[in-house]
């Protein structure tokens, strides 16, 4: 129910109310009533955490963040329990630092904690905007400040990820990268209790970053670090997008998938702890099986869902 | 400014502690709006003197619209302004007079706007042997009501009348949920309870 109607409601209570229809604690009640349903609407949604938490859980790995997530949940309950009794009661600051390579799921935990959080009640909607360099940095002078603003201004009530954090320090002295930096600090000061800043990046170039402002550190009072998924980790991950797709993998078809990580983890040590390998190597088998399956004509339900060793590749070719 | 709304049942000395309150905070004039509708609002300026007599008195439905004023309450160093609103009584039922109804909807209406509510319950009017009973139906809705809203203080007045404590015990015991500040809106005993209160909230 839109706020126009709600205001209809409270119209039409107070209407019957001066034309005598009904008695004053009637009216008061049905406001009541109106009241605590939009109360619920905006209020933590325990449900709603919970079917989070659990989503959060089913992700492999990331023990650090399942913590923190915990963590978070019950300083928010605590908070809410004193405020109660009246006491003291802070609201959190959040911002954070996610260092790993790519591919180990920064992205995906950010998207999840801006629900999560908006479950909770700590933000309003719980987006994530993610922004680049290119939407923070401006042209001439005076450009980067009003960019910035907007940028905030967009991501108010959820929360910010800025990938390649590193980058706004890159260009040297003349460069409008720094510019952005502080502007961007005097936003998270400002909205620090509707907004959640995300600075993501890889783990050298984000602390040699850290390292050159370091009035940027202390203002991150959480730090995450995404560590590369272990080969077990990264066939859990297989098996998990196959079942959610509805397919299953064979027997011989994981054995590949694994000589390809492996293989791929000595050529390249920095991609290679990648769920985004794993992700492109599914979905390119699912097109591959498609093509098998039609040039083979038989299209059994068992066909349908197997994705067969021949549909593994590495490569597209 | 926040906007802070004066409640309760006729007479139970809503407009009385309005003026009475502002002249504690230290005004000697004061500028009341009052607010028939939307578009009918006449000002006046008047002595705190004058508008008392001219806007309380001992009979009930005195008030017949929202009057509303601005109050510059001292906070440390500086000033905050707030919105003081008086209304006209609630009662039970289906009153008889269209014009008593056309203000109890506009009283019930401007509660949806205001951030604090200074809820009136008379004291002297409590029978200890029948609180449900003497309080109405109206006063128990409204404290209700408080539990959604942040700033909901009940305000046990005329303990100028009481010669025991015994009915604020027994308003404390019936509203034990809620925060009740005695006071005497003829004397401004608890105002400045009253003042803190409001203060937290600005």
């Amino acid at each position: 129910m839109g706020y126009k109607n709600e205001s209809k409601v409270y119209e039409d209570i107070l209407n019957l109310l001066e034309r005598g229809k009904v008695s004053t604690e009637y009216a008061v009640g049905k406001m009541i009533k109106q009241k605590q349903m939009n109360d619920n609407k905006r209020n933590p949604n325990q449900e709603d955490v919970n079917a989070m938490m659990v989503e959060l859980d089913t992700l492999i790995g990331l023990e650090r963040v399942k913590k923190l997530a915990r963590e978070i949940q019950a300083y928010i309950l605590i908070q809410n329990k004193r405020r109660e009794e009246h006491l003291a009661a802070d609201s959190l600051v959040l911002h954070m630092i996610f260092k790993g390579n790519p591919g180990t799921g920064k992205t995906t935990v950010a998207r999840l904690l801006g629900k999560i959080l908006c479950a909770m009640g700590v933000l309003e909607k719980g987006h994530v905007v993610e922004v680049e360099r290119a939407d923070l940095v401006g042209g001439y002078i005076g450009h980067t400040a009003a960019k910035v603003r907007e940028q905030i201004k967009e991501s108010l009530g959820g929360i910010m990820f800025i990938d390649e954090a590193y980058s706004l320090a890159r260009g040297g002295e003349k460069d409008f990268g720094k510019e952005a930096i502080d502007a961007m600090v005097k936003g998270m000061e400002d909205y620090k209790d509707n907004l959640i800043l995300i600075l993501a990046g890889y783990k050298e170039e984000m602390e040699n970053f850290l390292k050159t402002n370091p009035g940027l550190k202390s203002r991150f009072p959480i730090h995450i670090e995404f560590t590369d998924y272990t080969l077990d980790e990264l066939i859990k991950i297989a098996e998990d997008m196959v079942k959610k797709r509805q397919y299953i993998l064979s027997l011989s078809a994981k054995a590949k998938i694994l000589r390809i990580l492996s293989q791929k983890r000595i050529e390249d040590r920095i991609t290679s702890g990648n769920a985004r390998l794993v992700r492109n190597i599914i979905e390119r088998a699912i097109r591959k099986q498609a093509i098998r399956l039609k040039d083979s004509g038989s299209f059994s339900r068992e066909d349908l869902i197997t994705l067969k060793r021949d549909d593994i590749t590495e490569e597209d070719h | 400014m926040k906007k802070c709304l004066i409640i309760g049942k006729p007479n139970a000395g809503k407009t009385l502690f309005m003026l009475n309150f502002a002249e504690y905070i230290g005004l000697t004039d004061v500028e009341i709006k009052f607010i028939q509708n939307k578009r009918n609002v006449d000002i006046k300026k008047l002595s705190i003197e004058e508008a008392k007599q001219l806007l309380s008195s001992n009979k009930p439905y005195k008030t017949t619209c929202l009057q509303s004023m601005t109050l510059e309450i001292p906070v440390l160093k500086g000033k905050k302004e707030i919105g003081i609103m008086d209304s006209s009584g609630l009662i039970d039922g289906i009153h008889q007079d269209v014009q008593v109804r056309r203000a109890m909807a506009q009283t019930l209406g401007a509660i949806e706007e205001s951030d604090i509510i200074l809820h009136m319950i008379d004291l002297s009017k409590i029978n200890p042997d029948n609180i449900i009973g003497s309080l109405g139906e109206v006063d128990y809705q409204l404290s209700k009501y408080g539990f959604t809203k942040e700033g909901y203080v009940i305000l046990g007045n005329k303990i100028d009348l009481l010669e025991r404590k015994t009915p604020l015990i027994y308003l404390q015991k019936e509203f034990q949920e809620h925060y009740i500040i005695p006071i005497s809106a003829l004397n401004k005993n608890g105002f400045s309870e009253v003042k803190s209160f409001v203060c937290r909230r600005l």
